[in-house]
């Protein structure tokens, strides 16, 4: 019974503590009761493969352990709406007091105001992220210890918020289009600042950026974060779709003049490699820049072709969910 | 899907079943493995990891009591219906047959009878 015995010892680990002896004393009488009918059957004393099956129908030692385990959340369903609720008016605190205060008095004092701006982003997140953390340590306490043990029955239907006009499913930003989003412009915002540079060293090759990719340097950053801010207004207000799109429309207006300015400066990247013939240089680089010349193009194009379709969703009618109940 | 959709439902359906038949069979006193051999030979087959800790709720919440004793030269804990267990397991039977009633109704389309209805 050494199988038994190890078996019960790997369950009384996971037990609460105080009853792991009752607990463990009962599970092994039933174990043997279970092995003295198995060979009261077989008229033989069990052998060991048929005291692991058994040992393993009854499941691991953990999950068995987890069975006698109180039902354990952090907050529970009574307290987790007014949590949600408190969270999202805090979000919608910081962002604004971070993009109308924070980070333009840390763009206007830095030395270098696009590290300011990503900065300023980071601060933030931070800032959402301790918030959280705190907001959730109190409501795990109060989950503990309630003041108002029962906060489902004090509750008027008078003082429900509104129905929205439209349907909430079938016109709403899922949540995680928002935040990934949100997650996008916080990143490439990052990436962008921080590895922007207009000359490269590739192997012998030197590649050097025309000026008009300094002078987009600002109108690029913006599109970025603009990003990031339609992604915090999915969040906060899923079902205001038009300002989505809207938004929407004009990244892609700007994209389409970016684009085009971009274009009309004609060529975007000088190479030189010393030591190779010039005229080689020179077709390179020639074709470079025609590939740079299709991808603003392109750019361009594909803006347009989603700006239409967002164009013509903001004037759409809007659908109706209300409905009227039977008397 | 449609195997695991089930699976919940049943499960679901089980559970409050569950503590019906078990302190019902607990108006006689049983030692864990008798009650699941008694519950199984019923046709109500419960796993050790349900009955258990399923038993151990029952008792806290006053519905059983048990007592460790020997029995065959073993230590074994006998279990069986608290008073307050009595009371609460008639009211639920009552619920029982009140449940199993309309459904079979609602199964078979039958109307409910009007003495029925003023209750």
């Amino acid at each position: 019974m050494e199988l038994v015995d190890r078996y019960l010892y790997a369950v009384r680990n996971g037990l609460p503590k105080g009853q792991q002896d009752d607990i463990i004393a009962e599970l092994g009488e039933d174990l043997r009761s279970e092995i003295e009918d198995l060979e009261s059957g077989l008229g033989r004393p069990v052998n060991e493969v048929e005291v692991v099956e058994i040992l393993k129908q009854r499941g691991h030692p953990a999950k068995v352990a987890g069975r006698y385990l109180p039902q354990q959340y952090l907050i529970g369903p009574a307290l987790f709406p007014i949590y949600l609720l408190v969270v999202k008016i805090v979000t919608a605190v910081l962002v604004p007091v971070f993009a109308l205060i924070v980070g333009p008095i840390a763009v206007a004092t830095a030395p270098q105001p696009s590290h300011a701006v990503v900065q300023s982003l980071w601060d933030l997140a931070m800032a959402v992220v301790f918030s959280v953390g705190v907001i959730t340590v109190v409501f795990a306490i109060l989950e503990r210890y309630p003041v108002d043990p029962k906060p489902f029955e004090k509750w008027d239907p008078r003082k429900l918020p509104r129905a929205p006009k439209s349907t909430p499913e079938s016109r709403s930003t899922p949540r995680a289009t928002a935040i990934a989003e949100l997650a996008a412009s916080l990143i490439f915002s990052t990436l962008y600042v921080s590895w922007f540079r207009t000359t490269f060293d590739v192997g012998g090759l030197h590649i050097t950026l025309t000026p008009i990719w300094r002078s987009m340097y600002w109108p690029f950053l913006a599109v970025i974060l603009v990003g990031g801010v339609k992604g915090y207004l999915s969040l906060i207000w899923p079902e205001r779709i038009r300002l989505r799109f809207g938004f929407r429309v004009a990244i892609n207006a700007v994209t389409v003049i970016l684009a085009c300015v971009l274009l009309n400066a004609g060529t975007w990247v000088n190479l030189a490699a010393p030591g190779f013939p010039a005229a080689d240089i020179a077709e390179a680089a020639r074709w470079t820049n025609f590939g740079f010349k299709i991808f603003l193009g392109v750019t361009a194009v594909m803006a347009i072709g989603d700006a239409i379709p967002e164009g013509m969703r903001i004037f759409r009618k809007k659908t109706s969910w209300n409905y009227s109940i039977a008397t | 899907m449609n195997a695991e959709l089930f699976e919940n439902l049943r499960l679901e359906l089980r559970r409050g079943c569950l503590v019906l038949a078990v302190l019902a069979e607990l108006r006689n006193e049983h030692y864990g493995y008798a009650l699941r051999k008694a519950l199984a030979d019923r046709g109500m087959a419960i796993d050790e990891n349900t009955l258990y800790p399923l038993l151990r709720r029952l008792e806290s919440q006053g519905l059983l009591a048990s007592q460790w004793r020997e029995e065959d030269k073993r230590n074994k804990r006998f279990y069986r219906l608290s008073s307050d267990g009595e009371i609460i397991l008639k009211q639920l039977l009552d619920e029982w047959n009140t449940i199993n009633s309309a459904v079979s109704r609602i199964i078979e389309g039958e109307p409910i009878a009007e003495e029925q209805l003023s209750i």
